[in-house]
């Protein structure tokens, strides 16, 4: 098998993180990878393409398992059917059916028709990939994906090829798979020989469709006259991105507070003008530091209660680092708000941040005083006041005639 | 002169009068002890807690007045209710009774009593009652005499019905609020009598302590100006009329509106109208008087009259008008389901689906009143037949308070002091006939009538035909004919008082003898034991128990305390974080916030219908719908009240319909309520109940591994009587996180979205090793037809 070739060849490329292949042996001494639900390694790669069987503690379900616990997977996929065949849906792939490897007659080339150079083009992930990559030597199954948003595809299928048996791929046979599969025609630039997904929680899976990618013999191997294989350049580039080296980025931390304050409030109130600032820091993998990170354009602030009540562009600010901020006025309107980032994009890490804060009606002592447009209201009082002491002076002051019935005066007055 | 039995003729007047007004005290103070005592069932049988649901709040409100002090409590918003909306609690709760018991627990605690907030708020309600029984003995003595008093206060100290609601532990509005009504309307009638000012402002301050107490004090604020409207109509008009309500109206009404809570209602909602209609109806008609001493002509009056009934006609179209325009709010949903009970079903469920909102049982009125119930009706005869102002003050509460009791059994605490007050008054009269020693004079002119001794003399002068009509209610009270009774007596009590005005009776009439005297008035000693020993019991048995603690009895007659709620609101407590958010049913909101510290997305004051469809609905739908809606208000937790286990009656199952109907409002394409019966058209949660049902929420959640429970065997919920399905319900996007003891309360957590983007349906079944069906590529292109 050329696993050990393969590992060493990943082995060169990555530097100071322990990466860890299990068992693709399927002995039982192997350590188990979960154990008392803590994952036993950082990073797991399984290659072992073809094994039917695997270890009892390494089924689809522990898998799924890993990436919930935050470990990296690398997988690698055959054109036989193997338990990761069955774990491939759950990521929304849709493997063509078992021993039809993706095959390509063009370009015209001697090798055979399943061993295709395939050329990096836009439409791959080219923030995952370096650039000018030299095409990359692929052999195996390509994956058609549904529509799930995690899906990163890295490396997309030349257009001009297909999934097919290798001795029937004819033109015959292709168009009769095609009658019987209905719509269901693996072929053309939609599918994907290599994906990436990444999980809710950030952990990462690629999953290559065929295992040959890495070995030496392919990444020594020429495309053209002259130029090596991208291969060895490409397998560096998806474990850089898989094992959180490439395009990670968190949020130190977030501050919020009122205008012309500094410290935060434990609740705001209507109307108060508020500033939120994010620090955003990006790892670099050859340094192995954080640094700050401005380069997001597109971050977003919302101020939610059930919906986003105030939606803004949250731009980095020129001369901070890493800090991105901005001023919004609070809404009328009492609630517990939430402070929301929430972005998502293929390929980066995803930012989720929330911080929930009351926001409250101003204090019975906060409502301003005297309102211009309540003046006839205090004209009546004042007047009604006036009126009654003059009444009363007069009432005092004048001659006292005997007994009038003036209790109706008097009761209106109370 | 002859007496029935030998009476000391050398008591000096002073003595008789400084012994009886000692005895007043001391039977005061006893039955202060009394109506204290009887309420300490709770605390005796179960413990020192806060009862019911409501209670919970004020408990937790009060302790943050407590804490933080009034000007905190004023601006208190509360970011744990209603979450995320969230709760302005000093501008939506009456705060009335947590400011008395936080000046309570000041005071105290300035005297170096460290007295726990929780006790004073336990013991606050039987504090108050002995209040209560002070103002009715006030109140009564304006009726009739001391010893009517003595009686109304004995009464409404023990008597069931007010009782229901003023339990120690029982820590709500109710509990202070029956004391200033009683305060309030003493007030009210004293000022009346003398035309005090003085007694009107004190009215208004205690009409404002109302307000700032109980929603209830609308009674008052109809009460009042009723009377004084029909005290106009009668042509009882007068200065003391006037000084009085006048007095009372503008402090009161200006008081009243101090209140956050209250606001501007007192001047812009319909409840509010009748006050200052009568207001102005007064102004208009004093002002007609004045004017009618000055002017002398026959002509210019009627014009006067003629003014009168113009303005007032005036004054109505501009109130229509005002309230068509908007600027009064028209009467509310609550308003009319006192008019028609049919409405709250129809429009408002949320407010149908309280059971205090029910309408009365005729059981009922027996079992909170005992005996009064046909006192009641003598009583309010009797008024009749002095028919002074403070008379028809208490026939038209009569009225009302009966009224409004049939319409809703939480009303019955309002008719309860008119009751007391009313038999009181009836069985003073009875008394005072049967215990007077005078004996009539055979066949001679009556001249005996001035020469008494008795000490309540009052009666003395009327003796013949308190005599004849107390007969009348005892008969009407032994039998009790309802259809000619109260008209017939009333014309008898109205012709024999007539009659013996003008002295014209011929026969003698009394009652002759010891015999005849010792005879009723043993009837009536034994009818008091047992109203006592019937409000003892039911004051123990039925209303002494908190709800938050439930008892049953072992075999062997020991008591069992079931204690489910504060085991589940403490695990709650203790195991989740500190803001994670549970939703339950509304009635559980109040005490998930007492005693579990957690924000619930609904609770008590019902003041948000939407908020609660919501949770409705999600409780009605199944759980694919219900998950987006959990998500989105941040739930964490689930909470069921579940009694199928061991027969607890109250739970969500049964209020599941309520949840139905009230989402069925807000959402009526989405939840129907016929999907929940079986197409016979029961309520069934057996094999039978409907696919909606089966796939509700609140059905899954609480049949959860329900069967499981009795191994194979076919499991029975014993609230419903029947038997649960073999395949209990599965859940998907919950996950079962606390069961207490006897199972009554469930609390499950819901699950986080899927990390991998699935749903989480799908994810379980990949979880459980299920294969997924082989999926083919999406078409890209359109199938040509």
């Amino acid at each position: 098998m050329f696993s050990l070739k393969t590992l060493l060849l990943l082995a060169v490329g990555l530097v100071n993180i322990v990466y860890a292949k299990s068992s693709t042996g399927n002995s039982d001494e192997a350590p188990a990878i979960i154990e008392y639900d803590e994952p036993a390694f950082v990073h797991v790669v399984v290659l072992a393409s073809e094994t039917k069987n695997f270890a009892k503690d390494l089924s689809p379900q522990a898998f799924v398992e890993l990436l919930n616990l935050k470990t990296n997977l690398i997988l690698a996929l055959s054109t036989k059917q193997t338990p990761l065949t069955s774990l491939a849906p759950e990521f929304s792939l849709v493997l063509p059916p078992p021993g039809t490897p993706l095959v390509s007659y063009f370009p015209k080339r001697d090798e055979p028709a399943s061993l295709i150079p395939i050329t990096p083009t836009k439409q791959d992930a080219t923030h995952i990939l370096s650039k000018n990559l030299a095409p990359v030597w692929f052999s195996g199954v390509p994956q058609a994906l549904g529509n799930n948003p995690l899906l990163v595809p890295i490396l997309h299928a030349p257009a001009e090829s297909f999934a097919s048996e290798v001795d029937g791929g004819s033109a015959d046979a292709l168009a009769d798979s095609a009658e019987k599969g209905g719509e269901g025609l693996w072929a053309g630039s939609q599918l994907s020989v290599v994906t990436g997904f990444q999980t809710v929680n950030n952990a990462r899976v690629t999953w290559v469709g065929g295992v040959d990618l890495f070995s030496d013999e392919l990444a020594q191997k020429e495309v053209s006259p002259g130029v090596k294989s991208g291969n060895a350049q490409f397998a560096r580039d998806i474990a850089a991105w898989t094992f959180q080296e490439n395009n990670v980025l968190r949020i130190d931390k977030i501050e919020h507070h009122r205008v012309n304050e500094t410290e935060p409030r434990e609740l705001y109130t209507n109307n108060d003008q508020l500033v939120y600032s994010a620090y955003i820091s990006k790892f670099n993998p050859v340094k192995n530091t954080w640094e700050p990170y401005s380069g997001i354009k597109d971050l977003q602030l919302s101020f939610t209660m059930l919906d986003p009540h105030i939606r803004t562009a949250l731009p980095p600010v020129s001369g901070h680092p890493g800090k991105y901020s901005t001023t919004f006025r609070a809404p009328d309107r009492h609630g517990v708000f939430k402070f929301v980032i929430d972005h998502k994009r293929q390929g980066w890490t995803f930012l989720q941040s929330s911080t929930t804060v009351p926001v409250v009606p101003p204090r019975h002592d906060e409502y301003p005083r005297f309102l211009s447009a309540a003046w006839p209201y205090y004209a009546g009082a004042i007047s009604t006041s006036v009126a009654f002491f003059l009444f009363s002076a007069l009432w005092l002051a004048g001659e006292v005639k005997e007994g009038t019935k003036k209790s109706g005066s008097k009761g209106k007055t109370e | 002169m002859s007496t029935a039995y030998p009476v000391p003729s050398d008591v000096s007047p002073v003595t008789v009068k400084n012994a009886a007004s000692l005895l007043r005290i001391v039977a005061l103070s006893l039955i202060s002890g009394a109506a204290i005592a009887s309420r300490l069932f709770a605390v005796v049988n179960f413990e020192s807690i806060i009862h019911e649901f409501d209670p919970w709040f004020n408990y937790r409100a009060t302790k943050v007045l407590a804490a933080k002090g009034f000007y905190e409590f004023w601006n208190w918003f509360d970011p744990t209710a209603w979450y995320p909306l969230g709760r302005v609690v000093g501008g939506t709760v009456y705060p009335g009774l947590m400011v008395t018991s936080g000046v309570i627990y000041n005071i105290l605690h300035w005297l170096n009593l460290p007295v726990d907030i929780r006790n004073v708020c336990v013991l606050l309600a039987p504090g108050f009652s002995a209040l209560t029984a002070w103002a009715t003995y006030m109140f009564t003595k304006e009726m009739k005499d001391e010893s009517a008093g003595l009686l109304a206060a004995a009464f409404i100290g023990i008597v069931p019905g007010y009782i229901s609601r003023s339990v120690a532990g029982s820590y709500d509005n109710e509990a202070i609020a029956i004391f200033l009504l009683m305060f309030t309307f003493y007030c009210w009638i004293k000022a009346l009598k003398q035309g005090s000012a003085l007694f009107g402002t004190i009215a208004a301050v205690f009409y404002f302590y109302m307000v700032a107490a109980w929603g209830g004090y609308v009674f008052i604020t109809n009460m009042i100006p009723l009377h004084a409207l029909v005290l106009i109509l009668m042509g009882r008009f007068s200065d003391r009329l006037y000084v009085a309500y006048s007095s009372w109206y503008a402090i009161g009404t200006l008081s009243s509106m101090q209140v956050p809570f209250v606001g501007f209602q007192p001047v812009s909602t319909s409840e509010h109208m009748g006050a200052l209609g009568v207001f102005g109806l007064l102004q208009i008609v004093a002002f007609a008087q004045l004017v009618r001493t000055h002017v002398s002509s026959q002509q210019f009056q009627k014009l006067l009259v003629a003014s009168v009934i113009a303005i007032g006609v005036l004054g109505a179209s501009a109130f229509v008008f005002l309230t068509i325009k908007g600027k009064i709010a028209p009467w509310t949903g609550r308003f009319y389901s006192l008019w028609d009970t049919g409405y709250a079903k129809k429009y408002i469920p949320i407010i149908a689906s309280v059971s205090e909102h029910q309408p009365t049982a005729w059981p009922s009125f027996f079992m909170d009143l005992q005996f009064l119930i046909f006192l009641f009706p003598a009583g309010v005869i009797l008024c009749f037949r002095q028919l002074r102002d403070e008379h028809l003050f208490v026939i038209i509460y009569a009225v009302m308070a009966s009224y409004f009791a049939g319409v809703m059994v939480r009303l019955m605490l309002t008719l309860t002091p008119v009751v007391c007050v009313a038999s009181a008054v009836a069985l003073s009269t009875l008394l005072d006939t049967y215990i007077d020693p005078t004996e009539p004079i055979p066949a001679e002119e009556d001249v005996d009538d001035s020469a008494s001794v008795v000490t309540n003399g009052s009666s003395a002068a009327n003796a013949p035909s308190t005599q004849t009509q107390s007969k009348k209610a005892k008969k009407a009270a032994a039998a009790a004919p309802p259809s000619k009774g109260p008209l017939g007596d009333l014309v008898a009590a109205t012709v024999s008082s007539t009659s013996t005005k003008a002295g014209a009776s011929s026969k003698p009439k009394g009652i002759f003898g010891i015999d005849a005297r010792l005879v009723v008035i043993l009837n009536t000693l034994a009818m008091l034991f047992f109203f006592v020993f019937h409000c003892t019991w039911v004051t123990s048995s039925a209303y002494s128990s908190p709800s938050v603690v439930l008892a049953s009895q072992n075999p062997d007659g020991s008591q069992h305390i079931i204690d489910d709620f504060r085991e589940a609101y403490y695990w709650l407590r203790q195991n989740t974080p500190e803001d994670a958010v549970v939703m339950s049913w509304w009635d559980y909101g109040y005490q998930i916030a007492g005693m579990a510290d957690r924000p619930t997305l609904v609770d008590n004051n019902t003041w948000n219908n939407t908020h609660i469809a919501t949770v409705g609905k999600a409780m009605s739908s199944s759980e694919e719908v219900a998950y987006p809606i959990l998500r989105k208000h941040d739930v964490e937790y689930v909470l069921v009240i579940f009694g199928g286990l061991i027969g607890y009656s109250g739970d969500d199952i049964n209020k599941f319909l309520w949840m139905v109907r009230i989402a069925q409002g807000v959402w009526p394409e989405e939840i129907q309520e016929p999907n929940y019966f079986t197409p016979q058209g029961e309520y069934r949660i057996d094999e039978r109940a409907s696919q909606a049902m089966k796939e509700s929420l609140m059905y899954k959640m609480s049949y959860y591994r329900f069967a499981e429970l009795f191994g194979g065997n076919p499991g029975t919920d014993r609230v419903r009587q029947q038997q649960v399905p073999k395949v209990g319900p599965t859940l998907d996007y919950l996950d079962e996180a606390f069961t207490s003891e006897n199972w009554i309360v469930r609390i499950y957590q819901v699950k986080k979205e899927d990390p991998l983007g699935r749903d989480l349906k799908s994810a379980n079944a990949f979880e459980q090793g299920k294969k997924r069906k082989r999926t083919k590529p999406a078409p890209r292109r359109r199938a040509i037809i």
